[in-house]
C-alpha cells in the first residue's frame, strides 16, 4: 500500500515536470508561429534596443495589436500573459506572443518565477 | 465611479484652463473630492488663477520623483461652497523649471507616465478622491500625451476657428482613437446670439464633423473675458449661464451620459 502511494507520488511529480516543460515549449512555439505569420516584419519596422524606452511616442508608432498589449503592461506595471489577456479580451496565447515580441524589441522585460512568466517595464535608472 | 479627466485641445487659447478650473470646482461644489493638476509645464497658469504662488512642492517634483504626491496638493476647499474637497497640484512657473521640463529625455517621460498612472492607486483608490482633472498643454506634447494616456476620459476643447477644427479632427483620429480614449467635445467661445435656438443643429454638426459625442457648447461670454482669470466663475457667479452649462457637463460625465 505504502509502495503504491510512493509510486503514485513519483509518477505525479514526473507528470508535473512534463506539463511544465510542455508549457514552456508551447510558449516558444507561439512566438515562432507569430514571427512566421508576419510578426518579424513588425519587429523589423520598429528597431528595438536592448533597453528601449516604452514612452508615449513609441506607443503611438506601434502597430495597433502591440500597442494594446504594451499599454496594458504600462497600466499593470507587472503582469502574466493571462492577466493581460483578461484586460484586452484576447486569447492568452496571442498575448503571450505579443509580449514576447515586446521583449525581443527591448521594451518589456521577462522574468520567470516557478511556472509563471511575468512581464514588466524596467523603470529604474541604471547607474 | 472615480475617474481621471484630461482637458486637452489642438491649439492654445481654446479655454482649457478655464474649463479645467471650473469643471473641477463644479465637481467639488457637488460634494466631490477633487484634485486639479496643472500639467502645462511650458506655460504654467493655475498658480496665478488660484492665487497660490507659493507651493511647498510642485507637480514637477512629483514627476521628478523627489516628492510624494500629498506634499504637492494644496487644500483650497475653503474657497468653495458645497461641502466638497478641492485640491490643486501646481506646475512650477520658474523659468528654470520650465526649461528643465522641456529638456527631459524619453526615459524620463516613460517614468513620468508611470507616475501619472499610479495616481489611480494613490489618490483615487487609497485616498478616496472622486475626480482628478488634468489641465494640459495644447497639441502633441509629451506631457499632454502622457496625461491623455493616464486619463479615463478626455474633454477636447475646440473653437470654430478653421485651423483648430482641422487640427482637432486629425488629433481625434490619430491620437485619441489610437489610445482608445473616451472623449467628449466642448465647442467653446461660440459667437452666435441665437445659440439656444441652434443648439440641436450645432450638436448635429459637431457629430458629423468630428464623429465624437458632444459634451457641451459654450457661448463667448464677455463677462469671463472681463474677469481676466480673477474668478473661479462657477463659485462667484452661481446664476450665470456658464455655471449652468458646466453643471450640465459635470452631470453628463458623472452619469456617463456622453452621446
Amino acid at each position: 500500500m505504502v509502495r503504491d502511494d510512493l509510486m503514485i507520488k513519483k509518477a505525479t511529480n514526473v507528470l508535473d515536470k512534463i506539463e511544465e516543460s510542455l508549457a514552456r515549449l508551447n510558449e516558444k512555439m507561439e512566438v515562432i508561429i507569430e514571427i512566421q505569420r508576419g510578426g518579424n516584419e513588425v519587429t523589423k519596422s520598429i528597431p528595438g534596443l536592448p533597453d528601449a524606452s516604452l514612452d508615449v511616442m513609441t506607443l503611438l508608432s506601434m502597430p495597433d495589436h502591440l500597442r494594446k498589449t504594451a499599454m496594458t503592461i504600462c497600466r499593470c506595471n507587472r503582469a502574466t500573459a493571462e492577466e493581460v489577456s483578461k484586460q484586452t479580451c484576447r486569447a492568452r496565447a496571442v498575448e503571450s506572443a505579443y509580449l514576447n515580441q515586446l521583449v525581443i524589441m527591448g521594451y518589456v522585460k521577462k522574468e520567470r518565477r516557478g511556472r509563471k512568466a511575468y512581464f514588466f517595464i524596467e523603470k529604474e535608472i541604471k547607474s | 465611479m472615480s475617474k481621471i479627466i484630461a482637458v486637452h485641445s489642438y491649439k492654445g487659447g481654446t479655454g482649457k484652463t478655464s474649463l479645467s478650473v471650473n469643471l473641477a470646482a463644479t465637481f467639488a461644489k457637488l460634494g466631490k473630492k477633487v484634485a486639479l493638476f496643472d500639467l502645462d509645464f511650458r506655460a504654467p497658469s493655475l498658480f496665478a488663477i488660484l492665487k497660490a504662488e507659493d507651493s511647498e512642492c510642485w507637480v514637477n517634483d512629483y514627476l521628478n520623483n523627489t516628492c510624494e504626491i500629498d506634499k504637492t496638493l494644496m487644500d483650497l476647499s475653503s474657497r468653495l461652497t458645497g461641502g466638497g474637497k478641492f485640491y490643486a497640484s501646481l506646475a512650477n512657473p520658474a523659468t528654470e523649471a520650465i526649461r528643465d521640463m522641456s529638456s527631459k529625455d524619453r526615459k524620463w517621460e516613460m517614468r513620468a507616465l508611470g507616475r501619472l498612472l499610479s495616481l489611480k492607486d494613490s489618490l483615487l483608490k487609497e485616498q478616496g478622491f472622486d475626480y482628478i482633472v488634468f489641465d494640459t498643454s495644447p497639441g502633441l506634447q509629451y506631457s499632454s500625451i502622457n496625461a491623455i494616456v493616464a486619463a479615463d476620459f478626455v474633454v477636447v476643447a475646440t473653437t470654430g476657428d478653421r485651423s483648430d477644427v482641422n487640427g482637432t479632427k486629425r488629433m481625434l483620429k490619430e491620437l485619441y482613437n489610437l489610445f482608445e480614449k473616451k472623449t467628449g467635445l466642448v465647442l467653446n467661445k461660440v459667437i452666435d446670439p441665437s445659440l439656444t435656438a441652434k443648439k440641436a443643429e450645432i450638436a448635429n454638426n459637431i457629430k458629423t464633423t468630428y464623429q465624437v459625442p458632444m459634451l457641451g457648447v459654450i457661448p463667448c461670454f464677455c463677462e469671463i473675458l472681463r474677469a481676466e482669470g480673477n474668478l473661479i466663475f462657477v463659485q462667484d457667479k452661481p446664476d450665470h449661464p456658464f455655471t449652468k452649462i458646466l453643471s450640465e457637463m459635470a452631470r453628463k460625465i458623472e452619469n456617463d451620459e456622453i452621446s
